[in-house]
């Protein structure tokens, strides 16, 4: 991450010291500007959401549902951390309900609970399987393309799931099979 | 679907209150926890959107957009999703707004506008994520699993655009 900012950060300043100095200042002012809108937004998603998923932890609904998905967490993240478990499986939960926003916390609860036995592979294998996108329904893009007067708008409804599933299956499988061999 | 949302909330109430949680203070905890987590990825998001700025003010985005483009068709994805398919995965509120226009410009039921949404559906904000996933762990070493989830969601992306013609 840090080769990539600094790089792209600094071509970029390159370029428009070039062609138009005086918007170097605008674009930086532009994009802190936009980072606390979002972050204003994401505040709003994370208060709802974890406000909710503190209530499932206290009542001890996430760790029965943890204990459910226990098998397959454990076979395939490798570890024996009960917390980690169970913010694995609110985080998978969340994903396929299509509740992205709820699943951010957790995922960053897990990696902080497996950053204590040092398991790396745990960490990066969470980290791909959210970033390939897992989700069910895709409900931003169909409420999206209804407003917009689709005839019928979820009809993509399966080739999403044919594409999010080949893309977490495809990039799971290439990590876990590289990590035996390479240790990433 | 709408239903869903409601439906959860209900449940889980409904659950604490057997359980005698005492919901709002532990509500109120929940929140209280949002409120830092939203402090720790502020400057991660500060950072990645200036470079973002950045790299559109220079023109150097729109520039590599018609580079890329050639190679993107070569592979099936038409080059109206050039620029999609590389805002994606730094920025979703962005590549969101894109989508949008694609779906304006080509009509909600086009052929281009199905894959955009397909493939806008099937992806996610990869470094984005990176940087809020491994906030408290910066010496991680990710450029394995991020090379591994740029190149499958490529190939997604290809897959997408392909059975969007025969579906």
């Amino acid at each position: 991450m840090n080769a990539i900012f600094t790089v792209i950060f600094l071509i970029s300043l390159t370029v428009i010291a070039v062609i138009s100095p005086d918007g170097a200042l605008t674009a930086l002012m532009n994009g802190a500007e936009k980072a606390l809108v979002m972050a204003a937004t994401l505040f709003c998603v994370y208060a709802v959401w974890m406000g909710l998923s503190r209530l499932a932890e206290k009542s001890g609904l996430s760790g029965a549902a943890a204990r459910r998905l226990k098998p397959l967490t454990k076979r395939l993240f490798k570890t024996e951390n009960d917390r980690a478990c169970e913010n694995i499986s609110m985080n998978l939960a969340c994903n396929l309900l299509g509740i992205g926003g709820a699943a951010t916390p957790h995922a960053v609860k897990a990696i902080d609970e497996l950053e204590k036995e040092e398991n790396s592979f745990a960490q990066k294998l969470l980290f791909i399987i959210n970033a390939t996108s897992v989700q069910i329904v895709p409900t931003t893009v169909i409420a999206l393309r209804s407003a917009a007067g689709s005839v019928s708008a979820a009809d993509i409804f399966f080739p999403s799931l044919i594409c999010t599933a080949f893309s977490t299956v495809l990039a799971a499988a290439v990590f876990i099979l590289g990590s035996k061999k390479w240790h990433w | 679907m709408a239903l869903v949302i409601p439906l959860i909330f209900i449940a889980v109430f409904t659950f604490a209150i057997i359980k005698k949680v005492k919901i709002y203070d532990e509500f109120s905890a929940g929140i209280g926890e949002a409120i830092k987590f939203t402090l720790s990825v502020l400057p991660c998001l500060a950072a990645i959107f200036m470079m973002c700025e950045l790299f559109e003010a220079s023109g150097l985005s729109d520039k590599l957009t018609e580079l890329l483009s050639p190679v993107f068709s070569f592979f099936g994805i038409p080059s109206e999703l050039t620029k999609l398919v590389l805002i994606k995965p730094f920025s979703g509120s962005g590549s969101l707004a894109y989508l949008n226009g694609i779906i304006e410009t080509y009509g909600p039921d086009s052929y281009i506008s199905r894959c955009a949404a397909v493939c806008f559906g099937s992806s996610e904000t990869v470094f984005y994520i990176s940087a809020v996933y491994f906030v408290g762990l910066p010496r991680k070493k990710l450029a394995a699993p991020i090379i591994i989830v740029l190149v499958s969601t490529f190939l997604t992306t290809v897959l997408a655009c392909l059975i969007c013609k025969v579906l």
